[in-house]
């Protein structure tokens, strides 16, 4: 029987979430629960819309994995704009939060994988957070999976660098 | 060299999980709710039952309109099938008992008519317009084609109006098996059995 859509939201639900938190929900803004939580929404908004016209024996999940990447793509891309339009104000918060930052790991991280660029970030998300292999990698984000490999190899490399200096 | 590499992935992976591992169950289970609730109110609830009956298990649903799809012989898995992918669906005995009802009654000889709400806004206009007419036909009768065709003024429409009479979602109430061909055979019948349910039907109601 196919799959019916209050399926897809009971299977689907908290990992296309968990997605969202991490691409999103990490960067320290006092709304980023609250994006998160509408981003989602959003996402099955739309994959509402489209359900009917997808074929039974696709792939559900990266189906909904990509709408979600392409979701988060356009707000990420606000928000870069946003900071972008402050930091041009030259206010020192920026400054002041990466040197407070720096006296917890965590934090640095999340701020370190805040700065990759966004496919890097959705690349090293899906395969070490989601744990998605290459293949469905590279059907969610519509590039090949050496494409992929490169994303994650590139943002472990930058990671790694940013880390081990801190060491 | 690989080993290095692998080492260096390990790193920076532990790092990653321990920093963007997991959500916070309050905002997932708020997000999990809020999405739940919204698909409660945006997706056409159907509600639906079985019975058994001569002709097999025997389904009904209804949704907000009234009676929207009968099905009997079949696996409830066939009946369910048939409904969009994106309504809700929810076994509830009680939501068709008013229907169960009255085919019990049918099927015990005690009744030749439905007093049911029905739905059948899915269909084309056409389509709706052949099944008002296979309504009026009284039960121990039977029409041809040819004559559904001339009710609606469209005589030369005999095979359209099979096929309208064949997409019939809600078979017995609206009794598409009163309708017969023009030679004295029975035509086609797409409920249960097909023709072997249509003929059980006729019977039942004196019209063979």
């Amino acid at each position: 029987m196919a799959l019916r859509f209050e399926e897809l939201i009971e299977r689907h639900h908290d990992e296309i979430f968990a997605y969202l938190w991490r691409l999103l929900g990490n960067d320290g803004r006092r709304d980023a629960a609250t994006d998160v939580e509408d981003l989602t929404q959003d996402v099955f908004l739309r994959a509402f819309d489209s359900f009917v016209g997808l074929r039974p024996n696709s792939n559900h999940r990266a189906w909904l994995y990509k709408i979600a990447t392409h979701c988060a793509y356009t707000q990420l891309r606000r928000i870069k704009h946003r900071r972008d339009k402050l930091s041009s104000l030259k206010h020192s918060t920026a400054e002041l939060e990466i040197s407070i930052s720096r006296k917890d790991m965590e934090q640095r991280v999340r701020a370190l994988v805040n700065e990759l660029p966004a496919k890097q970030k959705a690349c090293v998300t899906l395969r070490y957070l989601q744990d998605l292999d290459y293949p469905e990698i590279a059907q969610i984000l519509s590039c090949s999976q050496e494409s992929a490999r490169a994303n994650v190899y590139q943002a472990i490399r930058h990671l790694r660098l940013a880390l081990e200096g801190e060491r | 060299m690989t080993t290095q590499k692998s080492k260096n992935e390990v790193f920076v992976v532990k790092h990653l999980r321990s920093a963007l591992g997991s959500p916070m169950e309050t905002a997932l289970s708020r997000s999990r709710e809020r999405v739940n609730k919204w698909f409660a109110e945006e997706a056409p609830l159907i509600q639906w039952g079985e019975m058994s009956s001569p002709l097999g298990p025997l389904f009904a649903a209804v949704n907000e309109r009234g009676l929207c799809a009968l099905d009997f012989g079949r696996q409830e898995s066939e009946f369910l099938q048939r409904f969009d992918n994106r309504t809700r669906l929810e076994k509830d005995p009680k939501a068709v008992q008013r229907v169960l009802v009255q085919l019990r009654e049918y099927f015990a000889g005690d009744r030749s008519s439905f007093n049911l709400p029905v739905d059948i806004s899915q269909l084309t206009p056409f389509q709706r317009s052949v099944l008002e007419v296979a309504c009026r036909i009284a039960p121990g009768q039977v029409w041809t084609y040819h004559r559904v065709a001339e009710e609606l003024g469209r005589p030369r429409s005999s095979r359209p109006v099979g096929g309208a009479l064949a997409r019939n979602p809600i078979p017995i109430v609206i009794p598409c098996h009163r309708v017969v061909a023009s030679d004295g055979s029975l035509g086609g019948y797409s409920g249960g059995s097909g023709l072997k349910a249509k003929r059980w039907l006729l019977r039942l109601e004196g019209a063979l």
